[in-house]
């Protein structure tokens, strides 16, 4: 087994509109190792949520090379990273998008569903992971029912439910107030400590210090990636590497 | 599978008003194109129960109309004999006609058809009790009569064995008819396509003529053909045999061939526009189909970017959309064909069975084809557009603004 999560070569991403050409990423190399938990941060436009949509294998990036898991993605077409995205990668957005109609114990299960594992088993394990993000008895209420804290930690339970390698999240507590943002955190720390790879897009120091690592992106670029306080004192197998940005 | 079932039930409901007004069309075309079959079918049943009763070989024959009534053209009781023996495959002739009057026995009044009836039967009810009208009958002008399973319960609503009445009499005003036989139930009424010769009371045809008849020129004529001949023949033969002897008169026939056709190409016609009408509006819920899913794609386009987010596939968001759009179309025919097939029993239950007495069974099996080929057709036709649309998302796009 590869203790590689995520390897990004030379990620290129450039949008076409029109005759503009944006260039969002130019070139981000970047190493993820199991087990670890991330921080991207950068100023808005730099790129984060580009680079996480290609790491969540919603975007192909225009060059350079993506394994996930030890496994080559440039040439997988849309079924087989649908199938990545099912197994390997939890999605955790900052407006939570849950289905809006769908009760948090359908939601929980929806990728059970397209697993196309039996009713009876995604009813099961819909309820374990509800229990284990502490909504146990809101399985039932639809989003609209659900405070925010409470609608992010059903999309943690969704994410989660089948036991992903790698759990993304853009800007999780982007539309949470401090005392909900820091039960979120603390749901994301106790999932690092049970092995869980995490990478978080955050404009907010205090939640990336919560991390081991902040990568931070200028430009499209890596303009840093340093070990926090937290990573250090961990003592970690991560070697801290300074980022040379190519002009 | 089934989750998409019951979400799109679930949405169908959300928006309920939306939902019953798409498919009203469907609903529409479905229910005409049912319904025409239905009371088609019915129709056909109720011909066939028509030849069922009376004997196939019958056809009946009547001066041209368009020339007139001149002398010349004037059928008479010499006209029968003609036919009997210059027409081979002739096996009788009988002057057509019937009467509808109050018949009595006993206590007993009631209105019933009273017509002549020759030794060589016209119609096939079997004899229960007695004996059908005899040739003697026929040669005498007896006044005897026979009575038909209707008749007979009819006139004797507490006598339980038929043979019991044999011998006793009805009577039409003074006039008195010896009972001799009574046919059975076994027979369907037979169809009133105009002519009903199927009559409750039948006598010798000469009685009839003598009591009813006498001194006016015959209505028409009704043959009775053999077995083996071929009615087509017997109509052309008789005519010439007419004409000849009427100076050149032109006479027409009509047999139950030509009721039939008369029947199918009124269907035909109906059917035509029927199922014309229910093309159109099978194109429009179509229409109506094909925008609603449009509209609940543009609306969901979040959902989707979620759904492939989680691990959807294209084909799997293709596959929801087509479940959604069969899910639509077919509950749409699924209340059409209900609402076909009961226009259908109605159609049935207020003029079909009038005239045959039958109602012919719902084609319900068939139905259900339908409907699902409705469904089937419609989905693929106009939700394949749709559900592209909704494949094509971009997951991205999607899940960007908030
Ligand atoms: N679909 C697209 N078409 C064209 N340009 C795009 C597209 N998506 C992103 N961009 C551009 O790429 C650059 C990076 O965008 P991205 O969304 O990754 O930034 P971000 O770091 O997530 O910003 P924020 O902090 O505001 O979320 C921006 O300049 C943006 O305008
Ligand atoms: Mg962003």
């Amino acid at each position: 087994m590869n203790d590689i999560a995520i390897d990004l070569q030379r990620i290129v991403k450039t949008y076409k509109s029109g005759s503009i050409e944006v260039q969002a990423l130019r070139g981000v190399t970047l190493r993820i190792e199991r087990g670890e938990y991330v921080a991207i941060m950068g100023p808005s436009g730099s790129g984060k949520s580009t680079l996480m949509n290609v790491i969540g294998c919603l975007d192909r990036p225009t060059s350079g090379n993506y394994h996930l898991d030890g496994i080559d993605l440039s040439a997988l077409d849309d079924r087989a990273l649908a199938k990545i995205r099912l197994e390997k990668l939890g999605f955790i957005f900052q407006g939570f998008n849950l289905l809006p109609r769908t009760d948090a114990m359908k939601n929980v299960s929806l990728p059970l569903f397209y697993a196309k594992v039996s009713p009876r088993e995604r009813r099961e394990r819909a309820r374990a992971a509800l229990a284990e993000v502490g909504l146990a008895d809101r399985g039932h209420h639809k989003p609209s029912e659900l405070s925010g804290g409470q609608q992010q930690r059903v999309a943690i339970a969704r994410a989660l439910i089948n036991n992903p390698a790698v759990l993304l999240a853009d800007e999780p507590t982007g539309n949470l107030d401090s005392t909900t943002s820091e039960e979120i955190l603390a749901l994301f720390e106790s999932l690092h400590r049970a092995g869980r790879t995490i990478v978080v897009v955050t404009h907010d120091e205090e939640v990336a210090e919560r991390a081991d690592r902040v990568v931070r992106l200028r430009d499209g670029l890596v303009l840093s990636d340093t070990p926090t306080a937290r990573g250090h004192f961990s003592g970690g197998s991560i070697v801290p590497q300074e980022a040379t940005p190519q002009s | 599978m089934l989750d998409y079932i019951r979400e799109t039930l679930e949405l169908m409901q959300a928006n309920l008003t939306r939902t019953i007004l798409t498919l009203i069309g469907l609903v529409v075309g479905v229910a005409a194109i049912i319904s025409i079959q239905v009371a088609a079918a019915g129709m056909a049943a109720a011909v066939s129960g028509a030849f069922r009763g009376i004997n196939v070989n019958t056809f009946f024959i009547f001066p041209k109309s368009t020339q007139g009534s001149t002398q010349r053209a004037n059928l008479g009781l010499s006209d029968l004999t003609l036919l009997e023996q210059n027409v081979p495959g002739i096996e009788t002739a009988i002057p057509f006609g019937q009467t509808r009057t109050i018949v009595s026995a006993g206590h007993q009044h009631v209105m019933l058809k009273f017509g002549g009836e020759s030794y060589r039967r016209f119609s096939t009810a079997p004899v229960v009790a007695g004996h059908a009208i005899a040739r003697t009958d026929v040669e005498n002008a007896s006044p005897v009569c026979v009575l038909s399973s209707k008749a007979f319960a009819r006139l004797f609503p507490h006598a339980v064995d038929p043979s019991t009445v044999l011998g006793q009499s009805v009577y039409v005003g003074p006039k008195r008819y010896v009972i001799v036989g009574v046919l059975g139930p076994a027979t369907l009424s037979t169809a009133s396509l105009g002519f009903d010769i199927n009559n409750d009371v039948v006598i010798p045809y000469t009685t009839f003529y003598n009591d009813y008849q006498r001194g006016r020129p015959l209505f028409g004529i009704q043959v009775l053909g053999s077995r083996d001949a071929t009615l087509a023949t017997l109509e052309a033969n008789a005519k010439r045999v007419l004409s000849q002897a009427h100076g050149g008169s032109i006479y027409q026939t009509f047999d139950f061939g030509f009721f039939t056709k008369q029947i199918d190409g009124f269907f035909g016609v109906v059917g035509t526009i029927v199922s014309a009408v229910g093309a159109i509006s099978l194109l429009v819920a179509g229409i109506g189909i094909m925008n609603i899913l449009f509209v609940s794609v543009s609306e969901r386009t979040r959902e989707i970017g979620i759904r492939r987010a989680i691990g959807a596939s294209r084909a799997t968001i293709l596959i929801q959309f087509f479940v959604e759009a069969f899910v639509l179309a077919f509950s749409g025919s699924l209340v059409g064909m209900l609402a076909g097939l009961g226009i259908g029993e109605l159609a049935q239950q207020l003029f079909i069975a009038r005239i045959s007495g039958t109602i012919a069974a719902l084609p319900w099996t068939q139905a259900m084809l339908l409907a699902t080929l409705f469904a089937t057709v419609v989905t693929l036709v106009f939700g394949t557009l749709p559900a592209l649309r909704a494949a094509s998302v971009d997951p991205i796009e999607a899940l960007r603004y908030e």
